[in-house]
């Protein structure tokens, strides 16, 4: 097995309060494979999100990152200075956010949101970047007339995967999606995840996939992560993870489950 | 396009509005309404001049809504009357005169003051919490809780009076005739320039609270935060991602602090003596010419309505949400 | 109510504001205790300045500046809170009725107070005060509590609307609760904040608002009060003839007032909205960053 495209160690993060602080992700550890599909499950609260977003050092005061490491590519991503962090940014890491309906700036147009990015990293002109976004607006099937478009001219399912698309504009090694689908309907959902599924297959990327629907996640996996209170409890395969939790949190969260519906949305995809 | 024509129908519902205001004042008040409007000038009226005078306010022997129709007739033909203090000069014009110096001192301080303020106010935001952001806000506070009369009085006190670095009134050196010359120009921005000052100290710290509060408001938007992952500049994301959308609240909230302008300028032309529309009113309040009050509202509210309009205007040029709608 | 209170006495600005407003509020209740002079009794020469007698000199009229003020004072405050407390409890009024009822009866409220906002207040009322006359400072807190309620009910309404929707109001109208009783006891409480900001807003108004028509020659001018003060010390051309503390001490006090009254509003803004707090968390995470307990 080759390096590890991301890999977390033993991360502490605490939110800092007046006298004493809370502690939302408590010595955590964990790989990401090249290529591969990692979920992270758990309850609303746990701390899933505090990850993804110091993954790309998103977090704000009043987060606090008291102990660990998280490296990308082998590099810590916590030692980068202010320029080296611009450049680190969606060049390595991208990321669909929590609300992604929300994510894209109600002033500018789609087009304007591709080029900044492009011209920022690459340098492309303006129709340098029109080319790039027609063909990364083709990926998630999106046609190249919506580039004019503001966010508000179009519907939730569509902001999605036009975010998505933004975030392969630089051919990242990582992609993280903080529960990218909950405001969509099943359908849509399943449809989005598919297509991701495809293009991670076809662009090799490795993707973080955070959710409190485990048996979506127990579909799309390769490997799971399960989050309790801040702790990573359990890390396994998809399967075993689905088959033989190890941790009477896992067989809890299982049961509070619906039964499974549907086979492998990789396998579907794949036919 | 609909939106800016409804906006356009409301501000004529306004204006009449504080047409009616004036109609109807010296009605309500007790005793005679032409007594109180005109008594002052008895002496020197003739006759006809009183009743051009009358008809122009409406006082004339028909039933009450014919005198109220009477009324806003004259106003929308540009009929203001006539003061009484400098009869027979007409009101639009004693009016017109002032209003080319208050339109030149409060414009490009207003303008001044939306773009410092506004300015202060994104840095602020973006460095919320530090000294900078502290400073700037208690300076905020400050020239905002502090009446404008104090700060004028004080501008003039310490300018003018102990430092002498600025003469204490008139719009230029009363010794000069006005025009196109250096000296005569040079004598206006003298003059002018303690005023204007006052009155952009006056506003700043309103526009610069308004503007820090909306963007921290804004700052946990998740499109803000996705254009700090994209990798973009700090200031690519301050000025594009935060203050751009936070300008949206801001100018809405400009078609309310254009009272304060408003009042502002009143009182700052009051204390430097100033020959604009403030200074008239004073004189006019004095010698209680009610007609020149009465215009004064009138004009005041106009401008009030047309700035408001060109808010509405650039509201729908900032805003994609609302270019098609 | 109750958060909202400990919350402010955490924090500073609303201290230094609190307790400003405090000392003169005692120095306008003692007055008579604090000066051996009436306050429009004329008791030394004209234009004295400041001395041992007459700490903050005398008028034209030799009326003893600093008697003048604190019992000026008693009028500012007076109309400031008379008129504040109009103009919110009209404005809450109608801001709750035109968010929680909407239809035709928020239709009205809502043009009426568009109205009103884009009618330049400070003319209005001086066309209102000029055919009154010389108004005396309860006159001029009525004017200003019947015509400036315009803003409270623009920002009332605009929370009420958001509030109606929450689920407690929801269950409240389930079980048939009235509507004036699901306005006062179900969504009044929710508006503390909004209602408290607009109430000092108000004050600040109606203080400089005050002041401004008194000194625009509008007032009583046998009043005892701040603007009146200026307005006789502007008729006297105080600062030209270098008479300067008859000018100041009101600017003084009229500063002095609203600054404590701004800081005590902004304070309640930080308090009520978490985003525009930066406090004591930000302070800790600072320290704890440049210590290198953390890294961010
Ligand atoms: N800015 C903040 N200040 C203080 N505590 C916070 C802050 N942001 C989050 N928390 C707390 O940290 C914990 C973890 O939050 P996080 O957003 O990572 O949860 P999550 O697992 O993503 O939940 P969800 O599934 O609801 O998105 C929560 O208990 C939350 O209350
Ligand atoms: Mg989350």
């Amino acid at each position: 097995m080759s390096a590890p495209v991301l890999s977390v160690r033993n991360l502490s993060i605490d939110y800092v309060g007046e006298d004493s602080d809370f502690h939302a992700v408590k010595d955590v550890s964990f790989d990401i494979a090249k290529g591969e599909f990692f979920g992270l499950a758990g309850e609303s609260g746990c701390g899933k999100s505090t990850i993804a977003f110091a993954i790309a050092r998103l977090h704000q005061p009043s987060a606090l990152i008291r102990r660990g490491e998280i490296l990308v590519e082998g590099r810590n991503v916590l030692d980068l200075d202010k320029k080296a962090l611009e450049k680190f940014r969606w060049t390595e890491v991208a990321m669909v956010f929590q609300s992604a309906m929300n994510s894209l700036n109600p002033v500018l147009t789609i087009e304007a949101q591709f080029h900044d990015v492009l011209k920022t990293h690459l340098g492309l002109s303006r129709e340098q970047s029109r080319k790039r976004a027609e063909e990364l607006l083709a990926l998630v099937d999106i046609p190249a007339e919506r580039l004019k478009s503001f966010p508000h001219q179009c519907s939730g399912g569509m902001r999605q995967r036009i975010v998505i698309a933004i975030c392969l504009a630089l051919n990242p090694k990582l992609l993280i999606m903080d529960e990218p689908t909950t405001a969509l309907d099943v359908v849509v959902q399943r449809e989005i995840l598919q297509r991701i599924d495809v293009l991670r297959k076809e662009l090799g990327f490795s993707i973080l996939f955070i959710t409190h629907d485990l048996g979506l996640m127990a579909q799309v996996c390769d490997r799971i992560g399960v989050m309790l209170e801040g702790e990573l409890v359990e890390v396994g395969d998809a399967r075993q993870i689905h088959t033989a939790p190890t941790h009477p949190y896992t067989k809890k969260l299982w049961a509070s489950m619906p039964r499974l519906r549907g086979a492998q949305i990789g396998g579907e995809a794949s036919l | 396009m609909a939106f800016l024509l409804r906006r356009l129908a409301f501000y004529l519902a306004a204006f009449i509005a504080a047409a009616t205001v004036n109609f109807f004042l010296p009605r309500v008040m007790p005793g005679d309404p032409i007594q109180i409007m005109f008594g002052s000038a008895n002496a020197n009226l003739t006759v006809e001049n009183l009743n051009a005078l009358r008809l122009t306010f409406g006082f004339i022997d028909a039933p009450i809504w014919q005198q109220y129709l009477t009324y806003l007739q004259s106003i929308f033909t540009g009929d203001l009357g006539r003061s009484i203090r400098y009869f027979p000069a007409p009101v639009s014009e004693i009016l017109g005169r002032a209003t080319i110096w208050t339109v030149g001192l409060v414009g490009i301080a207003t303008i001044l003051a939306f773009i410092v303020g506004t300015g202060l106010g994104i840095f602020a935001a973006w460095k919320r919490g530090t000294r900078a952001d502290t400073a700037i806000s208690l300076l905020a506070i400050f020239t905002t809780a502090v009446p404008a009369v104090v700060i004028s009085l004080l501008a003039l006190f310490i300018f003018a009076y102990q430092l002498r670095w600025f003469p204490s009134g008139y719009a230029y050196n009363p010794l000069l005739d006005p025009a196109l010359s250096w000296t005569y120009i040079s004598s206006v921005i003298y003059h002018g320039t303690l005023p204007m000052v006052t009155m952009f100290i006056v506003l700043l710290g309103g526009f610069a609270i308004t503007m820090r509060n909306n963007m921290i408001n804004l700052l946990g938007e998740d499109y803000i935060v996705m254009g700090r992952a994209k990798g973009l500049s700090e200031n690519r994301v301050m000025f594009w991602y935060a203050a751009r959308n936070a300008l949206l609240p801001t100018v809405s909230n400009l078609a309310i602090a254009l009272g304060t302008v408003v009042g502002g300028s009143l009182i700052t032309e009051v204390v430097f003596n100033y020959p604009g529309l403030g200074n008239v009113l004073y004189q006019a309040i004095l010698a209680r010419d009610y007609p020149v009050i009465q215009g004064q509202l009138l004009i005041m509210t106009a401008a009030m309505l047309i700035a408001n309009f060109l808010v509405d205007v650039s509201y729908v040029l900032l805003d994609p949400r609302l270019k098609k709608a | 109510m109750k958060q909202l209170l400990v919350g402010l006495s955490k924090n500073k600005k609303a201290v230094i504001g609190l307790s400003i407003l405090v000392i003169i509020l005692l120095v306008a209740i003692f007055a008579p205790l604090l000066t051996p002079y009436g306050a429009s009794a004329r008791v030394g020469r004209p234009h004295q300045p400041p001395s041992w007698e007459h700490w903050f000199g005398t008028t034209r009229i030799g009326r003893d500046v600093w008697t003048q003020m604190i019992y000026g004072a008693r009028t500012s405050l007076a109309v400031g809170f008379g008129a504040g407390l109009m103009i919110t409890v009209i404005g809450t009024v109608l801001g709750i009725i035109a968010g929680y009822m909407r239809g035709k009866v928020d239709e009205v409220i809502n043009f009426f107070t568009n109205m009103i906002l884009v009618i330049p207040n400070l003319p209005l009322l001086l066309v209102l005060a000029a055919f009154i006359g010389q108004a005396s400072p309860l006159v001029i807190a009525l004017i200003l509590g019947f015509t400036s309620w315009a803003w409270g009910v623009r920002v009332t309404r605009a929370q009420t609307l958001s509030v109606r929707e929450k689920d407690f109001v929801k269950s409240a109208e389930m079980l048939g609760e009235p509507k004036w009783r699901i306005m006062t006891f179900e969504i009044f409480p929710n508006l503390i904040s909004i209602v408290g900001i607009n109430f000092i807003g108000s004050v600040i108004f109606a203080v400089i608002t005050e002041a401004t028509l008194e000194f625009l020659g509008l007032g009583d001018p046998n009043a005892v009060s701040w603007g009146i003060m200026l307005y006789n010390a502007q008729n006297a051309s105080a600062l030209t003839v270098g008479a300067w503390w008859d000018m100041l001490a009101p600017c003084f006090a009229l500063a002095l007032l609203g600054l404590s009254l701004a800081l005590i509003n902004f304070a309640i803004d930080e308090v009520a909205n978490p985003r525009l707090r930066t406090g004591s968390r930000l302070n800790r995470w600072k320290m704890l960053v440049r210590t290198g307990e953390g890294r961010i």
